[in-house]
């Protein structure tokens, strides 16, 4: 379809065009619901806020959004891949590669990743009994550069220049001689704005559980979500500090001519072993959160301590280590060699060891207690033979010799699907149902919670199942098609089928938020009969909780006081609380770089000579307006 | 327990004519003897597994009786845990030999490059075509023809984009990288008529950026060269 637009004619596909309208449809209805039920002030108030609760609960609320998104992408992908040989709508080609290119970005960057960081910053500084993140400010950056980068990501499709090279973007398919289009700068400009933002977060997140916990919690006594958030945030601040720096070369090839990734200095691997080593540790980035949750829940829902705490703590502190000498895996078809195929071969192997020991240390939490299986604990049961099912391809997928028959087929895609919806996914829905009265005040229906789960769990093996076969008999992953005589259809349809099931079980999650903020009542401080600190507090969890501040004597320590039924011994010295403040400059400041981004993209530089400017003026307010200035004025005077 | 009853099927389905485990050369048999017994090896830590999982979930789960029972509070166990650090590693021992030697074996060295005995076919891959050169000099498109039973070198070469080179009833995929030529070898390959793909993402018609390959005796290549 053809649209005259200041005397040009734009081309857009149907696809698109569907795009805008429902976009344009839900917009306009959003915008009636805004302004009859009068909300504007309490949307006002979360773009100003610096609290880790509100934080939170944005990375989450948007993390959902975008995993609607996502979501449809995947389903319109099982769609065309329904039947050999088919036709369905526009996706095929470019189409589809735009498709799968979308899907696999958003998935890992704009939702895994969110919703993971928005539990962090709602439960890691409850659990150790900080009062906020140590720096506020810093926190409301890194949530509004990850929402400018996501905006800009999600924008290229409505111009209908999506990025299509791949959530990888390969060189030299993603520099600007085979994909000339702007859709692959926006994916350069997306990811590279809300890294940093990942980044600041990684920061922040590392000093405020080194800095910012309660008297007596030592790290040996700290649960096992916020262990797993700090190493996770180390990793993050390497890996993402490479990505950034690929992604910089990559503009460059795309831009300013350079050959980075081609010609006769430069080289395509180049690129493969900067995406890798931010690639790997990235997958660990995104699955150590969810082990932290996985631990606490099933910890908590056994009435029983972790089993072997030290043990898992220095599992997962290997797992991240080792995280970052197995990326050539991904590899091993490239002619690195036989020394170098085998040396990753075996690092890979290596990993599974560590991961092993979480398993079994998590069934024999299990054993000897009493185990109740509300909707977080499913999740948490669910996500043991899941994740197992995806080590074990894991551990199939390091040898070398073998790995050339799976490497780029839908082995691969299956593998990863089990490792990351069943570790990630899994794991944040269990942290979903379970923090979710810490963030409302109330606790979500458990028998949707269970429809939600169990057609979540079916469909998810009826999708992922069936693709080791297909990947076995020889179907490549990325392909928009196959034929009849690959003997490959009914397992592709049923992964189809699978796909909807998989899609229709977020149908009983959006009705059950719905119906438990209706008519959910509030539950009180501690619904689950909880073991950490974050259960002392009010639900929804207060803007200045821990007054008087607790003092822990041991792992566990709501537990134990309930058990021994006395209280915890509280102190009111301690140290002051991060100032929390309403400013609007984290907005702002992300907003410039967006338009920095923008102006890149299309190479329109003077509208980055604008952001920019306006990025340095921020910067000069920022500077000149401290909040501790008063804080320490005030406390000259007592002294 | 729903996923419980998909394990069986997985192992029966295993079983059945699939088309890397079946395939129709040395090389082929060899990573198919690797994928079968690294999926055997960890089919007994998926067995273990699964098996402690539903025992301990179903015996442990809260009734009417354990219901305001605190359980036992233990803090871990030595040997226990010594246990399942040690034998995971002494199996990934058995599985890392045979990736060591199989690995070392299947990645050609220098000298294969030049190597007389062998059969030597130029693969050049441009999006979304596959160009085959034989030693005498003649070429074909989308169609690759083997002698069998001998050992084919393939030099692989792209003139764009990074492809890769895959016949899965023949053996595993190397990829095709432009500015730097790849070796691969299949030894050994039996006749028969096998479809070709390209397994590395490449552009708009990666999907369709196949080929087919034919396995015939000594004798008629030799014929179909000089035709």
């Amino acid at each position: 379809m053809s649209i005259p637009f200041l005397n040009q004619l734009f081309s857009l596909p149907s696809d698109v065009i569907s795009a805008w309208i429902l976009t344009i449809i839900m917009g306009a209805f959003l915008t009636i619901y805004v302004f009859k039920k009068k909300k504007w002030p309490i949307i006002w108030q979360f773009m100003r806020t610096t609290n880790h609760r509100k934080i939170g609960t944005l990375y989450i609320l948007f993390g959902i959004l975008f995993f609607l998104r996502a979501g449809i992408d995947s389903l319109l992908i099982r769609t065309q891949l329904a039947v050999p040989n088919n036709d369905f709508w526009v996706f095929q080609g470019d189409k589809y590669n735009e498709l799968f290119t979308t899907h696999g970005t958003m998935m890992i960057f704009f939702v895994a990743m969110p919703l993971l960081i928005g539990l962090m910053n709602v439960a890691v500084p409850l659990q150790i009994g900080a009062r906020d993140l140590a720096f506020p400010f810093l926190n409301a950056v890194s949530f509004w550069l990850f929402l400018a980068g996501a905006i800009l990501f999600n924008m290229s499709f409505f111009f209908n220049t999506a990025p299509n090279a791949g959530w990888t973007g390969y060189a030299p398919l993603s520099t600007e001689v085979f994909t000339p289009d702007v859709g692959n700068d926006y994916y350069v400009f997306g990811l590279q704005v809300s890294g940093l933002g990942t980044i600041f977060f990684a920061i922040n997140m590392i000093v405020t559980i080194i800095r910012n916990r309660a008297p007596g919690m030592k790290l040996t006594r700290m649960p096992l979500f916020p262990w797993s958030s700090l190493i996770t945030s180390f990793l993050m601040l390497i890996a993402f500090g490479v990505l950034s720096i690929a992604l910089y070369l990559l503009m460059f090839d795309r831009m300013f001519g350079t050959a980075f990734f081609s010609g006769n200095e430069g080289s395509p691997v180049y690129w493969q072993h900067l995406f890798w080593i931010f690639g790997h540790p990235e997958v660990y980035i995104l699955v150590l959160p969810a082990f932290g949750i996985f631990s606490d829940v099933i910890s908590t829902f056994s009435k029983k301590r972790i089993f072997g705490y030290p043990a898992m703590v220095v599992s997962i502190a290997l797992i991240g280590f080792l995280g970052f000498m197995v990326w050539a895996h991904h590899m091993f078809t490239v002619g690195l060699g036989p020394m170098a195929n085998t040396f990753f071969a075996i690092t890979t192997m290596l990993i599974a060891v560590p991961t092993g020991i979480k398993i079994f240390n998590w069934l024999f939490t299990i054993r000897g207690g009493v185990v109740r299986v509300t909707t977080p604990m499913l999740f948490a049961l669910g996500f043991i033979p899941t994740f197992v099912m995806g080590g074990v391809t894991g551990v199939m997928l390091s040898v070398a010799a073998a790995n050339f028959q799976y490497h780029d087929s839908h082995f691969v895609v299956a593998h990863f699907h089990y490792t990351i919806i069943g570790g990630t996914i899994l794991g944040i829905f269990a942290g979903l149902y379970y923090w979710y009265p810490k963030i409302t005040g109330k606790v979500l229906d458990d028998k949707l919670g269970k429809w939600h789960f169990w057609l979540f769990v079916i469909g998810f093996h009826l999708t992922f199942l069936p693709m080791h076969i297909t990947g076995l008999e020889g179907m490549p992953r990325r392909v928009f098609t196959y034929q009849w005589s690959d003997g490959i259809f009914l397992l592709n349809l049923t992964s189809t089928i699978g796909a909807f099931l998989m899609g229709s079980s977020m149908l009983f999650l959006g009705w059950n938020i719905y119906k438990t903020h209706k008519y959910g009542l509030n539950t009180g401080n501690d619904p689950w009969n909880g073991r950490t600190l974050e259960w002392t507090v009010r639900s929804p969890s207060p803007e200045h909780p821990f007054e008087p501040m607790p003092v822990v004597r041991e792992i566990d320590p709501y537990w134990y006081a309930k058990v021994n039924k006395r209280r915890i011994r509280t102190t009111a010295n301690v140290r002051p609380a991060p100032i929390s403040v309403n400013t609007i400059l984290p907005v702002l400041f992300a907003f410039s770089l967006f338009v920095i981004s923008i102006g890149m993209i299309y190479t329109w530089y003077w509208i980055s000579v604008i952001g920019g400017t306006f990025t340095f003026l921020l910067l000069i307010v920022r500077f000149l307006n401290d909040e501790r200035k008063a804080y320490y004025r005030e406390e000259h005077s007592h002294e | 327990m729903k996923k419980l009853v998909l394990i069986p099927i997985f192992l029966l389905l295993t079983g059945c004519e699939i088309t890397v485990l079946n395939p129709n050369s040395e090389t082929g048999n060899d990573q198919a003897f690797l994928i079968v017994f690294s999926f055997a090896l960890m089919m007994i830590v998926m067995t273990v597994v699964v098996l402690l999982f539903a025992r301990f979930v179903w015996k442990y789960r809260e009734t009417d009786k354990n219901r305001g029972t605190i359980p036992d509070d233990v803090k871990g166990n030595k040997k226990l845990e010594i246990t399942w650090t040690v034998l995971p590693v002494l199996l990934l021992v058995v599985l890392a030999v045979p990736t060591v030697a199989i690995t070392y074996e299947q990645s050609p060295d220098k000298s294969v490059e030049t190597q007389e005995k062998a059969t030597h076919v130029e693969v050049t891959a441009q999006q979304f075509a596959w160009t085959f050169t034989y030693e005498n000099g003649k070429e074909t498109i989308n169609q690759l023809v083997i002698p069998e039973g001998e050992t084919i070198v393939f030099h692989l070469k792209s003139k764009d984009v990074i492809h890769s080179f895959w016949v899965p009833e023949l053996a595993g995929k190397t990829d095709v990288l432009p500015n730097k030529e790849l070796i691969y070898e299949i030894k050994d390959a039996e006749i028969g008529t096998y479809a070709g793909k390209c397994a590395e993402f490449c552009g708009t018609q990666h999907a369709k950026m196949r080929f087919t390959t034919k396995v015939v005796s000594e004798e008629s290549y030799n014929q179909w060269l000089k035709k």
